[in-house]
């Protein structure tokens, strides 16, 4: 829920709840303030009938009125005087309205009267009602007049906290530039806001300090690496050597050519996330993964892997090296993870290039495939990879997905429009 | 041929001048800006292994004094920077060829034979090994009269060997001259096995000597 809408939820059920209690109370004051002004009308009438009754000794004659009734009765005893609420009869619109009216009783000539007098209440509750409408439409406007003031007012004074959170939500921190600056004469959004440029820009410094030590850090590996390289080249030219030693030289190779792979990626990473390389060019996907299969027609067919293909002409805006860098990956995750006698199917259409393979492992995890340095145990490949296929992807809006389907693992891109 | 290898690195430099030196080589070294800037100007080479980052300058500038100054030797740049553009920005300059750091020396003799081969032998084209003949314009290869089929790679690699002649060639240079850098995908190298036992068959059966030979199952060697 919104804010403004939590805020103005409060603030109306407040404002609600408070004004139905006043008027409540208003009510009820007004009513018991006018039934003691009818109270008294009453014992006015009363008191004049008792004057009556002691000036005439009888009783007065009881005349007609619009507004009150008086009538005796005859009683064996005094009755205790008591206001009633009771029922007032309009004679002239025959009509039942509620009324207020005093009991009590005279004596004339040793005889005991009881005296009703009865006043329409009409009157008073047409005043009342009246009151209780006002208060009623006090509310209502109160209510439509905050909310609109609310609405208007209060997404006027948050606009800058909007702003802030749009600038956020685009915040890229591998991107060049920072959070724009916004300016609001309220002081908790300048804060916030100037929190958020001096994060951002700390984050990005962050950023680009661990990314310089990564490119670095790999090029100064580059020299040393080069420097056991050509030593091993030496040492191979000297004598004659055993086969244990033989074996020790090869796993040393092997393991300088790994480290040399995995150096080279690591700065092929750092340059495809810096946006560095950028010969874009149109290419067509399909001669480039015919160069390629003819490149590794040795490899594959080595682990006797039948490679089918299905490829329509597809061209795409792309730097072709890091097109053959993708499709390298791809295509050699499909031999690499293949088992003898597999098969790898290709197909490329208009939308998309799937690139099926069938393997000695089951599903992967999709999610996990693309991070760094995510790989099966007895792979001899960097790790990185499918790290840089993503990032390619990412950096030219070509999606990049995974699944697994009937004993074949799928890698997928989608070409966009 | 008449070598100068500019490096500043010391294990690097001095692996690069051995496995160059050999008979009818020779092989200067510069290991800074000054000393290579004053060799330049003052002997002329066959070839020029330059490394981009020196002390006290940068290799682009000795590349171009010496465009300036008209001298025609083969240079090859031997930098840790594997970015297009610095690559094009060398060969753009003149530059022969340009090979990133780290490599097998294998791969550096081959391209430094191959840019002398270009500078040197204008409008000759065959190149020889004994009975072995190659004609490097229409890549095709002779023993003798009899002229022998070979592959697109089986070709590369005949090449490589001899100009690594005499030298023990490890399997895993070989494949990647073949295959690329990229060439991470084989478990193993047994399939350069196949490769190097057609090409042996093709030569043998054309009526050449053996000349290609096992060097404790890590390489072979190409040799008398």
């Amino acid at each position: 829920m919104r804010l403004l809408t939590k805020y103005n939820r409060i603030n109306l059920i407040t404002t609600v709840v408070v004004m139905l209690f006043t008027g409540i109370i208003y009510y009820k004051a007004v009513s018991v303030i006018l039934t003691n002004q009818v109270d008294k009308d009453l014992v006015v009438e009363e008191n004049e009938i008792f004057e009556h009754v002691r000036l005439n000794h009888n009783l007065p004659e009881v005349y007609k009125s619009d507004d009150q009734q008086i009538s005796f009765s005859k009683a064996n005893e005094p009755v205790t005087r008591r206001f009633i609420d009771t029922t007032f009869i309009n004679q002239e619109e025959k009509d039942t309205e509620s009324g207020r009216g005093l009991i009590s009783s005279v004596k004339v000539n040793g005889s005991n009267y009881q005296i009703s007098v009865v006043e329409s209440k009409v009157e008073t509750e047409y005043l009342i009602r009246i009151i209780f409408s006002i208060t009623i439409a006090v509310i209502l406007l109160l209510v439509v007049s905050l909310f609109i003031i609310n609405r208007l007012t209060i997404t006027r004074l948050w606009k800058p906290f909007y702003v802030i959170l749009n600038n956020l939500r685009s915040f890229s921190i591998t991107d060049k530039k920072g959070i724009a600056s916004v300016s609001s004469n309220t002081d908790e959004f300048n804060e916030l806001n100037s929190a958020i440029v001096t994060m951002s820009a700390k984050a990005k410094n962050d950023y680009q300090d661990l990314k310089a030590f990564t490119e670095n850090a790999s090029h100064e590996l580059l020299t040393p690496i080069a420097v056991i390289n050509s030593k091993l080249d030496t040492l191979l030219q000297t004598d004659q050597f055993s086969e244990q030693q033989s074996k020790l030289l090869g796993d040393l190779y092997e393991s300088v050519a790994r480290l040399t792979r995995l150096n080279r990626s690591m700065l092929l990473l750092v340059k495809i996330e810096n946006n560095l390389i950028n010969d874009h060019q149109q290419v067509n996907v399909k001669e480039t993964i015919e160069l390629l299969l003819a490149q590794f027609q040795e490899i594959y067919a080595d682990k006797s892997i039948t490679v089918t293909t299905q490829l329509a002409d597809k061209h795409i805006t792309i730097s072709k090296s890091l097109l053959e860098v993708l499709l390298n990956n791809l295509l050699s995750n499909a031999i690499r993870h293949n088992q003898q006698h597999g098969f790898i199917e290709i197909s490329l259409n208009y939308n998309q290039l799937a690139i099926k393979n069938t393997g000695k492992n089951p599903a992967l995890n999709s999610d996990d495939i693309f991070k760094r340095f995510n790989k099966s145990s007895h792979s001899e490949g960097t790790g990185l990879g499918l790290t840089i296929s993503k990032q390619i992807c990412d950096n030219y809006g070509l999606g990049l997905s995974y699944r697994y389907h009937d004993l074949y693992h799928i890698m997928s891109i989608s070409f966009k429009d | 041929m008449k070598l100068l290898i500019v490096e500043d690195e010391q294990g690097l430099r001095e692996s690069m001048q051995e496995y160059f030196t050999e008979a009818g080589n020779i092989c200067e070294t510069a290991v800074d800006y000054q000393s290579a800037m004053v060799k330049v100007n003052m002997y002329r080479y066959d070839c020029i292994l330059l490394d981009i980052n020196l002390p006290g300058g940068n290799g682009i500038s000795i590349l171009k004094d010496l465009k300036n100054n008209g001298h025609n030797d083969g240079i090859l740049i031997i930098s840790a920077k594997n970015s297009l553009d610095d690559r094009l920005q060398g060969l753009d300059l003149g530059a022969d060829d340009y090979l990133v750091k780290p490599f097998h020396l294998s791969e550096l003799r081959a391209r430094v034979t191959a840019i002398i081969r270009r500078k040197s032998y204008n409008g000759n084209n065959i190149m020889t090994f004994n009975e072995v003949e190659i004609d490097l314009q229409a890549k095709t290869v002779n023993v003798g009269t009899n002229s022998v089929k070979l592959t697109r790679k089986e070709y590369a690699l005949l090449l490589y060997f001899i100009a690594n002649k005499g030298k023990v060639v490890s399997k895993n240079a070989i494949a990647e001259h073949l295959w690329g850098d990229e060439i991470d995908m084989a478990d193993n190298f047994d399939f350069i096995y196949s490769h190097i036992k057609n090409l042996r068959k093709k030569l043998v059966e054309a009526g050449s000597t053996d000349y290609i030979h096992a060097a404790y199952g890590m390489g072979y060697k190409f040799s008398d």
